[in-house]
């Protein structure tokens, strides 16, 4: 069943198949690295359609903005995201991987609808040539994929790039791991395929005639280019592997008894992390490895705030699996997110390990930097991070979210400025939009977005049809005066519900918003309730 | 009167100022639940002077106010209403109503507010279309006139509504149209003697159980959104009416008193789930066939006009009864003066 149907996640909403100002949709999966230096891609999923944008960004003085963003639909019947990213308990489909692959560009998956409607077909990949030109390069379905319970356990979860080789290597489940050789050219790809042989420790091209033997083969999760050895890592639900271009070997630290389900490779100095992650009887059981400068692997240490290791960590209190890595000097920022996406963040890893920073009294500590750290400036679920050169001088940090377009840093984190598409307004509460402006379940939100032309002290109140007043949002809050809205997200946005927590009725309710210069303003929103 | 106005006021402020200060603590507020266009009265007329219109046997549409009024008609009457409130609020009610036999009445009422003018905003900050929402109640009222000056009443009545927003909601079935279970709304009225009457009107029974007039609604057609739920709070609304004469000219005063029982109990006695408020009204026939007429319902304030005038049509005279309303909703600071209404007597 399609996702966007039936996911626990509430906070969904869906986005339009035409182009917008700034994104192709508010609804973001993945962020990379664009074409040159300062721009970035972002893939968006809607309801209707999913696409791509390159944005070129500059850092000024106010944050990070946008120049003029350049987007491309992918179309209606085929997607980089698949229906299942946030539902599915298998980590290593809960990410959208990518990478930059020389002469075919930006590569992603794609996926196209099975029999029942939900694009779960895994059908190859997409190559991002520039953002005016998207290649649909279709991969075959290995010959024994009727034999398999689904046609996602060949879907393509990890992408490794050899330069040298000209070699794109796609991580393929139960299909093993697909050689891409584009030495000549990139539209004259030499594909083979290979299966992961763990009885006798070797890839084994398969053959037309090959049978999946679960007992015999090792699916492969995920696939990195080790970036001075250039030996390929491949995580798989059997341990972790590497293969030299001729033999391979598994790693005797996360060995054949582990799921692993993610390898990535980088930093300064040189860091594996792989992420192991089973379906447990308490549900989904993961942990994190790292090796630093060819050690061996050893278990992340999730740290207080005093430092001290703890015993249990981030993964042994919720369903989390990693969504993406970025890696920025001798730092990782690791993205996770629990099963259906109701947490999400980045961990911060450093050479000691997951450092976990104070919240207020009643929180506690915690480690997961998101919505409370700034990151997003409202609580949707962040899908993936990445770095990317902002300037010739500067490394910036980008987030995608579901909902609120990215996050991009200049400073590794320590400020963000939101990018998404935004509607204008007229100044001084000349217009008041609510964004949405229907709040299909309770959980989910309307952003009450305005403009004020000089610092104001702003309050919102929410009134029912028969004015009746329901809810203070803000009172005399402080507002600054800003080119495109004042809102502060984090405070102006209704949630459904009256002043006693109690959800609304469905019904049209009126958003007044006042400042303490005499302006008065008025948006409209409908709730379909709640219970 | 001029006591008789001061007095009221005091009370009614009084009302509602007990009614804020609880407010804080209350678990729930009014607004928030099913029932503003029962709430938000019908007729014109009543609007002017505060939507009181439960203790008055000339109110219309009866089988809104209180159906018992029905056992006071004479003739077969109708009425028409429309309001036109600041935001793009439309509203507007009709009812017809008659005599049936020596001690019977019935009448049919709908109740109508929408929005004219909303725009459907998706998550991308687009405007990706316009909907008209609409709200509906609908009333059939039975009436027994017991006695010379006693009648009580029965209505029963459901819930319309249509939300007007599918087809500019992409990924869900999302359903437009609700209707409510019928409920039921029991009521008496007494007419001591020339000047004073007095209404009891409960309101929002159901035969669910605490006789809660409650019910799911599914807002998707495929259950891709939770469904929620529809809370009408049962009402207790008691009226009085004031008639009499000053500088020879009649003079009316009305007060409503309403307690909302904000929960799903048979009955609640923890004031915290309750919420009380007050209608107050006046008006005064100025000259022959003109009234003028103010009024409070909460903290809105009213004024109205009216005018009665007969036309013969053939051998028959008809009266119509033309009114206009004007409000201010206190706590939105909304001023609405386009409120228009018609009745008429079928002799």
């Amino acid at each position: 069943m399609n996702f966007f149907k039936c996911s626990a996640l509430l906070a969904m909403a869906i986005s339009q198949g035409f182009a917008a100002e700034t994104l192709f949709s508010n609804w973001t999966f993945k962020v990379a690295p664009g074409s040159e230096t300062g721009k970035l891609y972002v893939f968006s999923r809607g309801d209707v359609a999913s696409g791509l944008t390159e944005l070129p960004l500059k850092p000024t003085s106010h944050g990070i903005t946008v120049d003029k963003s350049n987007q491309t639909s992918v179309g209606d019947s085929m997607t980089a995201v698949h229906d299942g990213i946030f539902i599915d308990t298998w980590a290593e489909r809960r990410r959208t991987p990518s990478t930059f692959a020389g002469d075919l560009g930006l590569v992603l998956p794609m996926y196209t609808t099975d029999k029942n409607g939900s694009f779960e077909d895994p059908a190859g990949i997409f190559s991002v040539r520039n953002i005016e030109r998207i290649v649909e390069t279709p991969l075959d379905p290995p010959d024994f994929a009727e034999d398999l319970d689904s046609a996602m356990m060949y879907a393509p979860t990890g992408f490794a790039y050899d330069s040298a080789t000209k070699t794109l290597w796609i991580a393929r489940g139960a299909a093993g791991i697909t050689q891409y050789d584009i030495s000549g050219g990139p539209n004259h790809p030499d594909i083979t395929n290979f299966i992961l042989n763990k009885k006798d420790a070797k890839l084994e091209k398969l053959k037309q005639s090959y049978s999946y033997k679960k007992s015999k083969n090792a699916s492969v999760l995920d696939v990195a280019l080790h970036p001075e050895t250039r030996a390929l890592w491949l995580a798989t639900e059997n341990g972790l592997w590497t293969y030299d271009g001729s033999s391979l070997t598994p790693n005797k630290s996360l060995d054949t008894t582990k799921r692993v389900t993610g390898v990535w490779i980088g930093g300064e100095p040189l860091q594996i992390i792989a992420e192991v992650s089973k379906l447990g009887s308490d549900g989904v059981q993961g942990s994190l490895w790292r090796s630093t400068n060819g050690t061996r692997f050893k278990k992340v240490n999730f740290l207080d705030t005093t430092g001290t290791v703890q015993k249990k960590d981030i993964f042994a209190n919720a369903n989390y699996t990693v969504t993406d890595v970025a890696f920025l000097g001798n730092r990782a920022f690791i993205a996770v997110s629990s099963t259906g996406g109701k947490e999400s963040g980045y961990l911060l890893l450093d050479s000691a390990g997951v450092r976990a920073w104070e919240t207020d009294e009643n929180d506690g500590s915690q480690w997961l930097n998101g919505f409370e750290r700034g990151v997003t400036d409202r609580d949707e679920v962040i899908t993936s991070i990445t770095t990317f050169p902002l300037t010739s001088k500067i490394t910036g940090l980008a987030v995608s979210t579901y909902g609120n377009g990215i996050s991009v840093s200049a400073d590794s984190g320590a400020t963000w400025t939101s990018i998404l598409n935004r509607a204008k307004l007229s100044n001084n509460l000349g217009s008041i939009r609510m964004v949405p402006s229907v709040i299909k379940a309770e959980g989910m939100q309307a952003l009450v977005s305005y403009k004020v032309g000089k610092s104001s002290k702003i309050t919102i109140e929410v009134f029912s049809y028969d004015m009746r007043k329901v809810r203070t949002i803000v009172k005399d809050a402080p507002r600054e005066a800003d080119n495109s809205r004042s809102t502060y997200p984090k405070e102006d946005f209704w949630d459904g519900l009256d002043d006693h927590g109690r959800p609304c009725t469905m019904g049209v309710y009126y958003v007044r918003v006042k400042d303490n210069h005499g302006n008065v303003g008025w948006g409209k929103v409908m709730t379909l309730g709640g219970r | 009167m001029k006591h008789l106005l001061k007095t009221s006021l005091s009370a009614i402020l009084a009302l509602a100022a007990t009614s804020q200060v609880y407010a804080i603590e209350r678990k729930a507020t009014l607004g928030g639940f099913d029932g503003f266009v029962e709430r938000m009265g019908a007729g014109t007329r009543e609007m002017g002077r505060g939507n009181t219109g439960s203790a008055d046997t000339a109110s219309m549409p009866g089988a809104y106010w209180n159906p018992a009024i029905l056992g006071f008609r004479e003739n077969l009457t109708y009425t028409l209403n429309a309001d036109k409130r600041d935001l793009d609020r439309m509203g507007g009610n009709v009812g017809i109503e008659g005599r049936v036999g020596n001690r019977m009445g019935v009448g049919f009422a709908m109740l109508y507010r929408g929005d004219l003018s909303f725009d459907v905003v998706n998550e991308d900050d687009e405007t990706v279309g316009k909907a008209t929402p609409y709200f509906t109640m609908l009333y059939l009222g039975f009436a027994y006139r017991a006695t010379r000056r006693d009648a009580f009443g029965l209505s029963l009545s459901m819930s319309y509504d249509n939300l007007d927003i599918s087809e500019h909601i992409d990924g869900y079935e999302v359903v437009d149209d609700y209707r409510s279970p019928v409920t039921i709304n029991l009521s008496w009225l007494r007419q001591w003697n020339k000047n004073w009457s007095t209404s009891i009107v409960i309101r929002n029974l159901s035969f669910s159980e605490n006789l809660s007039a409650k019910w799911d609604r599914n807002t998707s057609t495929d259950n891709s959104l939770p469904s929620t739920e529809g809370v009408r709070p049962k009402i207790l609304q008691i009226g009085l009416g004031y008639r009499s004469n000053i500088l020879g000219k009649p003079v009316y005063a009305w007060m409503e008193a309403i307690d909302y029982q904000v929960a799903d109990t048979l009955l609640a006695f923890d004031p915290q789930l309750h919420v009380w408020t007050g209608r107050v009204g006046f008006e005064c026939d100025i000259i022959e066939g003109g009234t003028v007429r103010v009024g409070m319902d909460d903290l809105d304030f009213t004024f109205g006009l009216g005018y009665k005038f007969n036309l013969r049509i053939g051998k028959k005279k008809y009266l119509f009864d033309v009114n206009y309303a004007l409000l201010y909703e206190s706590d939105a600071g909304l001023w609405n003066p386009l409120s228009f209404g018609l009745r008429g007597f079928i002799p």
